[in-house]
């Protein structure tokens, strides 16, 4: 049977490297396509997600088991990921257009096949204009929203990952989907 | 009719809400046409969020993972560098230069002397000690035996 994350993170404090490079294993992904979410910037998305790992490892002792380890490794990134983009934002502001990912990866997306060409055109232009859309959210609201959507985390897990109330994060989530309905309907 | 239960919309699809909240938005939905329509959008809306979102691009998993062992190694050794005790040649400088200080410090202090409070003038007024604060300054000659054996000489000699 295979260890529980939780049981790896306890083990990761009494610097137990394999338990360590098993729980990478398991996460990368999720926390460099999470990172890339947010930053939509694939190296900043390598370096940021690398660095939540290290945190882990320096930090394992520390979690308590009182959330669920994902939820608390999330936190860990989710906060880097936050505080990346407040320290260059204005930077990228003033030398290019953090987008640069998104020109090469939007046609890579999967729309549900279509037969129909100009469906599939119109349906390929709304995804474009929803993602665009998703990268002109409030950071913390993209955040509640990347992690409804791509993790599949409850409100509750939310509201722990972003250190506010469930309230909060439902507010959030309204009107994040209430600007994205918006960019749907204009079309 | 009630309040519009925007901010319980997404959590009323997910079936987060417990019993009594789902049932109220559930009401709701039933007599609200707008309400029921924007449920309905935002059900396709975050259908279609995962395929809006995209995918990053590919990684080197082997890779990613060999620029982490790294980087850890790298703060690790920082880490240890912070805790590590000096070096010997350095600690020994080191606890020279506050030796010397200490000592030349301490001559410093002890040419200086105590200050005389307004409490120790009074009394010296009183037994009159001051008037000859030269052979006060003096008083350590008193331990020495033949300079209390002649002590009177002493005081014509410093007369005449």
């Amino acid at each position: 049977m295979e260890p529980a994350d939780e049981a790896l993170c306890e083990r990761v404090a009494r610097r137990d490297e394999a338990a360590f490079e098993l729980l990478v294993s398991r996460y990368q992904e999720r926390a460099y396509r999470l990172a890339w979410s947010i930053l939509r910037n694939a190296e900043d998305a390598r370096d940021v997600s690398q660095e939540a790992f290290i945190r882990l490892y320096e930090t394992a002792g520390t979690f308590r088991g009182r959330s669920k380890f994902s939820t608390w490794f999330y936190r860990i990134l989710v906060n880097l990921c936050l505080d990346h983009k407040r320290k260059h934002k204005w930077w990228k502001l003033w030398v290019r257009d953090d987008d640069e990912d998104r020109a090469e990866t939007i046609l890579d997306r999967q729309p549900a096949p279509v037969n129909d060409p100009v469906d599939k055109l119109s349906r390929e232009a709304t995804l474009k204009a929803l993602g665009s859309a998703i990268d002109r959210l409030a950071p913390r609201q993209r955040a509640a929203v990347l992690l409804r959507v791509q993790e599949d985390m409850a409100t509750y897990d939310i509201a722990r990952v972003l250190k506010c109330s469930e309230a909060t994060v439902r507010v959030h989530l309204h009107r994040a989907l209430a600007t994205l309905k918006k960019t749907v309907e204009k079309r | 009719m009630a309040r519009h239960p925007d901010n319980d919309l997404i959590p009323y699809l997910r079936g987060e809400l417990p019993p009594a909240e789902r049932e109220r938005v559930a009401r709701h939905l039933e007599e609200c046409p707008d309400c029921k329509q924007d449920a309905e959008v935002l059900r396709d809306l975050l259908g279609n969020l995962a395929h809006a979102m995209g995918q990053p691009p590919g990684v080197s998993w082997g890779r990613y993972r060999a620029e982490l062992s790294e980087k850890l190694d790298a703060r690790r050794r920082q880490i240890g560098w912070r805790r590590r005790p000096m070096p010997l040649a350095l600690s020994a400088s080191l606890a020279g230069v506050l030796l010397l200080v200490a000592v030349w410090g301490g001559r410093e202090i002890s040419k200086r002397g105590d200050p005389i409070g307004p409490d120790e003038v009074v009394i010296g007024q009183e037994f009159g000690l001051l008037q000859d604060l030269h052979t006060v300054e003096r008083l350590d000659l008193l331990e020495d035996l033949e300079v209390l054996r002649n002590l009177d000489g002493l005081a014509s000699e410093h007369q005449s």
